[in-house]
């Protein structure tokens, strides 16, 4: 019981240290009244703890196993997977059997360092629970996601010798659903960038003139900040419908019952992806998305919470025309007046955000199949 | 006369089953309490927030074959209560949910609806709550409700049909339990099979060999100490001795779903750590005297139903009667709590009369009850949906706020 106790008080410091000094650096600004920017700045991704291998290596062995979906269907890396960015490549993601999703699957990948955004929760609408280990919990157990039991999958990880071995010798006992998800939890920890250009100091001339229209012309700074590059909040830049989330009937089902079952008002009617509006009930928060990180993309395309747009150069003429035109509360963005090499010159910063090494591996195969225990009327269950 | 009869009410025809019978009364030799007499099966009781219409029954037809009434919607209601296995499910264990098996055998639904308590249990206590506890149950349906009442909603036919039942706009999820409780009371209960003929009066609705064993039945076997009643069971709890099923310890699957529902029904740790075998009505009472005890099982519709017992631990009727001619038997609980029915005695039956009695329950058996699967209807987009522009999508549902705020 004490490596994870340990890994827990490591990080809590980390993060408290963070909170301490984004809260200082806050400070500062507001007593000195100076015109420095109100955002924390972007900078290379602070050192991180590999975390205890073992405890990885279970998670790891969780991640690609189905067997913790209800019908042994899907695992983890079905949406996350390691060759394509820990997304699945797909415009809209697969989602649980007998259901579809309705919005892209994100990277995992430095997924560690939105823990400190404690305010909004995980998912592109802030959704979901604000920890990482609530976030699995919620993605183990959601009907759409993977409509898994954890009574049942304590009692499959008990059954599989492998798990039974790493449980006790890792947090000592029988496994439980606890213990698989601090075991996933260090799994996602351990996904971080290489050696993304940016953070080696190699970037090209073009990538260091993108960084200075990110940071100034370009203004993507205001929202894309912190060495993570997202303030965490929801915003709406009126990125267009995939209707396609309305035309499929699936879709369409999987997505009134997410947003009935978060309480949203008028489920049948909406045509449009509410957002953070799912969360916060407030009007005005409709369509608004979590800002997402702006590392690995040249790995994780398509991009946007619907998967609407493809590559990252159309991105950016997105942005520069201000966003979406369509949507009448989408009102934050002004169009930005790049010239064509303005934005290769941004597009160029950000690639040099993605790690030149992919962060990626070798799928494992687990056997799925389940073994008697030995002697198992003279055992303890 | 036989149709007269079946509008009489239940009383009236346990006096005419009596006569019948020829039987001096329902006392036999060392009955421990009143045996409801045999009885031909009445109009199938209807609650009344549920009265059969056929339209519900047909609504329930398509709903019960319907695989969007589990969580991948990759089965429904007919997959382990399978017309073609005695609509039921003729592996000892039930298949269940994909990924996992489910722990008991599978009961027939037919002739259900006169049963006061569902599952092996005895836990649910109306066909519309069993309906919806095995389509969400972790190893039958595993189904999210939220999930499959807007897959009933994207289906134009049932947004049409349950309105037109129902008479709401939209279908809800509660009703599809209703109609497919309906469609099992309509369409899944046998009247007219040669024992309900028989206790009518019709002398040749049973051969010869049925007769006797219907007199080995009522005395010398004395099964109708427990199986009594137009559907021959008394619906109380048992412990038979009935032998822990093989597959929990010797495949990994049952092992797991046998611990899972230790846990989930909440024993005591050291039960969970202890136990192997099924502790029955203890789930529900959890007193120690109810351990591995199991509601009567009804006896019509038996032939089709292979194999028998709580997790089908007997392939034949055959071998179902040599357990009971052997006095019963023996299991984790008769010798941890010593609670083995006394009813059970060795019965010294001779090999004759043991096949009267599988020829009586064979003859009762009557009929099977035929069913082809039906096609069920499909999904389609909201008819809005087509051609759609973005700037509508945007504005739909938020009329009412853009107004207010003043937003163009």
């Amino acid at each position: 019981m004490k490596r994870p106790d340990t890994l827990l008080l490591g990080r809590t410091t980390t993060a408290g240290v963070a909170a301490v000094m984004v809260g200082l650096g806050l400070a500062v600004f507001l007593a000195t009244g100076a015109a420095a920017e109100p955002w924390p700045e972007i900078g290379p991704l602070p050192a991180t703890d590999a975390g205890d291998p073992a405890a990885v290596e279970m998670g790891k062995r969780l991640f690609f196993d189905a067997r913790i979906s209800g019908d042994g269907a899907i695992s983890c890396a079905t949406c996350h997977d390691p060759t394509k960015g820990y997304g699945d490549g797909l415009v809209l993601s697969k989602a649980y059997p007998g259901t579809r999703g309705y919005r892209n699957a994100p990277t995992l990948i430095n997924a560690r360092f939105k823990a400190s955004f404690a305010d909004v929760g995980w998912g592109w609408a802030g959704q979901m629970g604000a920890n990482l280990n609530d976030v699995m919990r919620d993605q183990i157990t959601e009907t759409v996601s993977m409509n898994m039991d954890m009574r049942i999958m304590h009692e499959r990880m008990k059954q599989d010798a492998v798990y039974a071995e790493m449980c006790a010798s890792i947090y000592g006992g029988d496994c439980s659903s606890g213990k698989a998800r601090k075991a996933l939890v260090s799994f996602v920890e351990s996904l971080v960038s290489i050696d993304a250009p940016f953070d080696t100091g190699t970037m090209s001339e073009a990538a260091k003139r993108g960084q200075a229209l990110f940071e100034g012309k370009a203004n993507c700074i205001s929202c894309h900040n912190g060495p993570y590059f997202s303030d965490g909040k929801p915003h709406n830049t009126g990125v267009p419908e995939n209707m396609e989330v309305f035309t499929d009937p699936v879709r369409h089902l999987t997505y009134r019952a997410v947003i009935h079952s978060y309480g949203v008002p008028k489920m049948g009617v909406w045509r449009r992806d509410v957002g953070y509006f799912m969360v916060s009930k407030d009007y005005g928060d409709i369509g608004k998305f979590v800002t997402p990180t702006l590392r690995e993309t040249v790995y994780t395309a398509p991009y946007m919470h619907n998967g609407t747009i493809a590559t990252l150069a159309e991105v950016v003429a997105f942005y520069d025309d201000g966003g979406g035109g369509d949507d009448p509360l989408a009102r934050e963005l002004q169009p930005l007046n790049l010239s064509r090499g303005e934005r290769s010159d941004l597009v160029a910063f950000l690639e040099s955000l993605s790690s030149v090494t992919p962060v990626t591996m070798d799928p494992l195969k687990i056997d799925q199949k389940y073994q008697p225990i030995d002697d198992w009327l003279n055992v303890q269950n | 006369m036989k149709k007269t009869l079946q509008m009489l009410r239940l009383p009236l025809l346990s006096i005419v089953a009596l006569i019948a019978l020829g039987t001096a009364g329902a006392w036999a030799e060392g009955d421990p309490d009143v045996d409801a007499p045999l009885a031909p099966l009445p109009p199938v009781p209807q609650p009344p927030d549920n009265l059969i219409t056929p339209e519900k029954a047909e609504l329930g037809r398509l709903l019960y074959f319907d695989p969007k009434l589990s969580g991948d919607a990759s089965l429904g209601c007919g997959d382990c209560h399978d017309p073609k296995q005695g609509w039921g499910f003729n592996d000892p264990i039930c298949r269940g949910y994909p990924g996992v098996v489910h722990w008991r055998n599978c009961h027939t639904v037919v002739n259900t609806g006169y049963l006061s308590k569902l599952f092996w249990q005895g836990n649910s206590k109306s066909l519309e709550a069993q309906a919806k506890t095995a389509a969400t149950g972790g190893v039958s349906g595993n189904g999210e409700q939220d999930v499959m009442e807007q897959r009933l909603r994207q289906t134009p036919y049932y947004v049409s049909e349950f309105n037109r039942v129902f008479g709401t706009e939209r279908p809800i999820l509660n009703d599809a339990w209703q109609a497919i409780a309906t469609f099992e009371r309509a369409m899944l209960t046998q009247y007219d099979t040669p024992l309900d003929r028989y206790l009518e009066g019709d002398e040749s609705a049973l051969s010869d060999e049925a007769k006797l064993g219907l007199e080995l039945f009522t005395g010398k076997a004395n099964c109708i100490e427990c199986h009594n009643g137009p559907m021959l069971s008394d619906e109380k709890y048992y412990n038979l001795g009935v032998p822990r099923p093989y597959e929990w310890e010797e495949t990994g699957l049952n092992t797991i779903t046998y611990r899972f529902e230790l846990y989930a029904k909440g024993v005591h740790e050291d039960y969970y750590r202890e136990f192997k075998d099924d502790l029955g009505l203890y789930f529900t009472t959890k007193r120690p005297s109810d351990m591995g005890k199991f509601r009567t099982q009804p006896l019509r519709y038996l032939a089709y139903t292979a194999p028998y017992m709580h997790a089908g631990q007997f392939y034949t009727l055959e071998e179902v009667i040599d357990f009971y001619n052997d006095g019963g038997g023996e299991n984790e609980f008769t010798e941890r709590v010593g609670n083995k029915s006394p009813i059970l005695k060795p019965l010294n039956l001779s090999d004759e009369e043991k096949e009267a009695l599988v020829i009586f329950l064979e003859e009762i058996s009557g009929e099977e009850i035929v069913m082809a699967v039906p096609l069920v209807p499909t999904y389609e987009a909201m008819p809005d949906v087509a051609g759609l522009n973005q700037a509508d999508a945007k504005r739909i549902g938020l009329e009412f706020y853009l107004d207010a705020q003043g937003i163009e």
